[in-house]
């Protein structure tokens, strides 16, 4: 048991401190393939570096696709000053009021070290710099001349904050990128629960690309599987110190999605079976389609019966991102024993 | 790189521009591009949304589809007043602030002016104080020109000025001006499947049907992209006349690095001048093409452009010649040496 729990969070380790932004997925193959290698019957890749893990079922009958995505949000480099200050632009959705005084890597011609740094707030002209500093006045700094920086980094590079895993009290941890590498995790403890059980469908993991730029890889690795039923696992918002009525929270478990962007039956069973198991859950209502891979998922090809598995988070896209190993472990519970229950007819379970 | 190279066809560039064609009008322009490309195309055909594809066959067994866009922004017909002043909504991306007293052409040839009701401050400007003035006296005048539902171009007529080039619509016939005269000179293994493409500017809606039908091994997008080298611009470190630009990312891509790298690789090898594109706003068909069923590996060649979506769009001859030089160079390139496949 606790030796589950700690798989998880070295695996979990292993892949935030890896630098991976969206279209960049390819540094991260070996890691996520490592922690899959002893428990999936086949792991491929395609050339937008989706990596699958297969596990055979033992009918075969169907296809379940589980996807959680392994970018990040990250900067890259727009211009290079005379002075050898680099410009940067976001990938993706960051939050630029916790981008100063970080420490980052320019991912160049070779790994550079750098800050980021911006005027100071004396030299701001308007009210004293207390207002939020634009990314666009934001530098970083690797402290080399022009000359020497156009030699390793040129526009278009990316940029990651370097950070390592900070375990917390109470077996939380703070990290970057736990959005969604806990997906990945959770997909591998869901393998190594179905080691021990007996399912019959196929099951393919897939670590999907460049969700974070609008939902980009789902799509295309969904279409290639075209699964019988598909479960994204991504994060949600936990409550924080400015939530007056917490809905989703830390420690309580998964949340399964509800709502028109998810097949009712997979929710109502994904309840039924945390229960039964006494894996404690929340429900998580979504109005529309939600910001994950099961929006674009239930939509490809004819139609995927889709479910959305979250893991509740705080600090969504900042390098201090901060999770609950127990509800990771709990969400890919919940996954293996959804899928060791499902019956071999899933037209039927399936059925409107 | 020399201005005026003998071989590049100038004029047709000039064509290609005073072409009527707006998103969703664009046949003008692609019966303009039809007689050009026959001869160096084994099949063409046009789609249902009225792309079209020039297919140049080829022995590896692999297909490059390469796109480019040959619609333009413009505006449509959507109320006629009874004094025959027209009310018209935009077609893409043009912003309301750029409008007044431009000039419009229909396709049937009748021209107008964009006028403005009177205004007590600048920032009443909105879409719904302006008219066009065809210069009809009665609705019933203007009806014998016009219809609601017509659509318009604005005027901006073609003007060379040393090696730089004015025109409305360079975006994107300059990439139309690219892929043409990258099919007169081209020998590759690969299967070549030109696309020029419609309704980029609502929404990059002509590229991804093509690109579904024709079910690519890769893909390359030729467009135009903005510079950061005017009086006080927006930053970005693409210049007029520094080669063509390779695209990193935009909002609708981020190009595979091996898709980058294989293109930078290339232009390094046959010594043509090339700059890094990162732009923060906008977006290209390539975003689509990439997305389309399992997925096609895509990259981007832009041509540097000043005053988008302006009538006076102004690009260089040094690089539309080296996009041309570049895209050739990509499509040459056997197997072996293409990461794509």
């Amino acid at each position: 048991m606790k030796a589950q729990a700690d798989r998880a969070k070295e695996f979990l380790r292993s892949l935030s401190e890896i630098s991976a932004v969206s279209g960049y997925e390819y540094r991260l193959i070996e890691q996520i393939e490592a922690g899959f290698r002893l428990i999936a019957d086949e792991i491929t890749q395609d050339s937008f570096h989706h990596v699958y893990a297969r596990k055979k079922g033992s009918k075969g009958t169907s296809k379940i696709m589980l996807a959680a995505h392994s970018d990040e949000i990250g900067l890259m480099i727009t211009d290079v000053d005379q002075r050898g200050f680099l410009h940067f632009t976001q990938i993706a959705g960051v939050d630029a009021k916790t981008l100063l005084g970080q420490e980052v890597t320019v991912h160049g011609e070779q790994d550079v070290p750098g800050v980021i740094a911006s005027v100071p707030p004396r030299a701001l002209t308007s009210d004293n710099g207390q207002s939020i500093i634009k990314m666009e006045d934001m530098r970083i700094d690797v402290g080399m001349p022009q000359a020497q920086i156009r030699e390793v980094i040129d526009v278009g590079a990316t940029v990651t904050i370097r950070r390592k895993m900070t375990e917390l009290l109470n077996n939380r941890v703070a990290g970057k990128a736990f959005d969604d590498r806990a997906g990945i995790v959770a997909m591998a403890v869901c393998f190594e629960e179905l080691e021990k059980m007996h399912h019959l469908h196929d099951v393919m993991a897939v670590a999907t690309v460049q969700e974070e730029v609008g939902i980009r890889g789902a799509g295309i690795s969904a279409y290639r599987l075209a699964p019988d039923l598909a479960i994204a696992i991504d994060v949600t918002h936990a409550s924080t110190s400015d939530h007056k009525n917490p809905s989703i929270e830390l420690g309580k478990g998964p949340a399964v999605a509800i709502g028109p962007n998810i097949h009712p039956a997979i929710a109502k069973k994904l309840g039924e079976i945390a229960q039964e198991n006494r894996l404690s859950y929340q429900f998580d209502p979504n109005p529309g389609a939600t910001g994950t891979d099961a929006r674009v998922i239930q939509i490809t090809q004819a139609g995927i019966p889709t479910g959305l598995l979250s893991i509740p988070l705080r600090y969504m896209h900042t390098s201090v991102e901060m999770l609950e190993m127990k509800d990771v472990v709990n969400t890919g519970k919940l996954l293996a024993y959804f899928i060791a229950s499902l019956p071999e007819d899933l037209e039927d379970f399936l059925c409107y | 790189m020399s201005h005026h190279s003998e071989d590049i066809q100038y004029p047709l560039l000039q064509r290609l521009t005073q072409q009527f064609g707006p998103s969703g009008s664009e046949n003008s322009v692609i019966q303009a591009i039809l007689p050009e490309i026959q001869a160096f195309s084994d099949e063409t055909k046009i789609d249902a949304l009225g792309n079209l594809i020039a297919i140049k066959q080829g022995t590896s067994g692999k297909q490059i589809m390469i796109s480019s866009h040959v619609d333009e922004i413009g505006i449509i017909v959507t109320y006629m007043d009874k004094n025959g002043f027209l009310r018209f909504t935009a077609i893409g991306g043009v912003h309301v602030s750029s409008m007044p007293y431009r000039r419009v052409r229909f396709q049937n040839g009748t021209v107008g002016t964009i006028g403005v009701e009177k205004l007590d401050k600048l920032s009443d400007l909105k879409l719904e104080k302006l008219y066009i003035d065809i210069g009809a006296a009665s609705e019933e005048e203007a009806a014998v020109k016009v219809g609601i539902g017509d659509s318009a171009v604005f005027v901006g007529e073609y003007a060379e000025m040393g090696s730089r080039i004015m025109a409305k619509a360079l975006d994107n016939r300059a990439g139309c001006f690219v892929l043409i005269e990258a099919m007169k000179r081209v020998r590759s293994p690969h299967t070549l499947a030109f696309a020029f493409t419609t309704q980029e500017e609502v929404g990059l809606r002509g590229a991804r049907p093509a690109a579904y039908a024709l079910e690519p091994d890769a893909a390359i997008t030729v467009d135009v992209t903005r510079t950061g080298d005017t009086p006080k611009a927006q930053l970005m470190s693409v210049k007029l006349g520094d080669g063509v630009a390779i695209k990193v990312m935009d909002r609708s891509i981020v190009v595979s690095p091996a898709v980058k790298e294989w293109m930078i690789q290339t232009a390094k090898k046959r010594n043509i001048p090339y700059q890094y594109e990162v732009l923060e706003s906008g977006g290209t068909e390539s975003g689509m093409i990439q997305l389309t069923k399992t997925g096609v590996l895509t990259g981007v060649l832009s041509i540097p452009a000043r005053y988008i979506h302006s009538p006076g769009e102004m690009i260089d001859q040094r690089d539309l010649e080296t996009t041309i030089a570049l895209l050739v160079a990509l499509l040459q390139d056997s197997l072996e040496e293409n990461p794509l496949f």
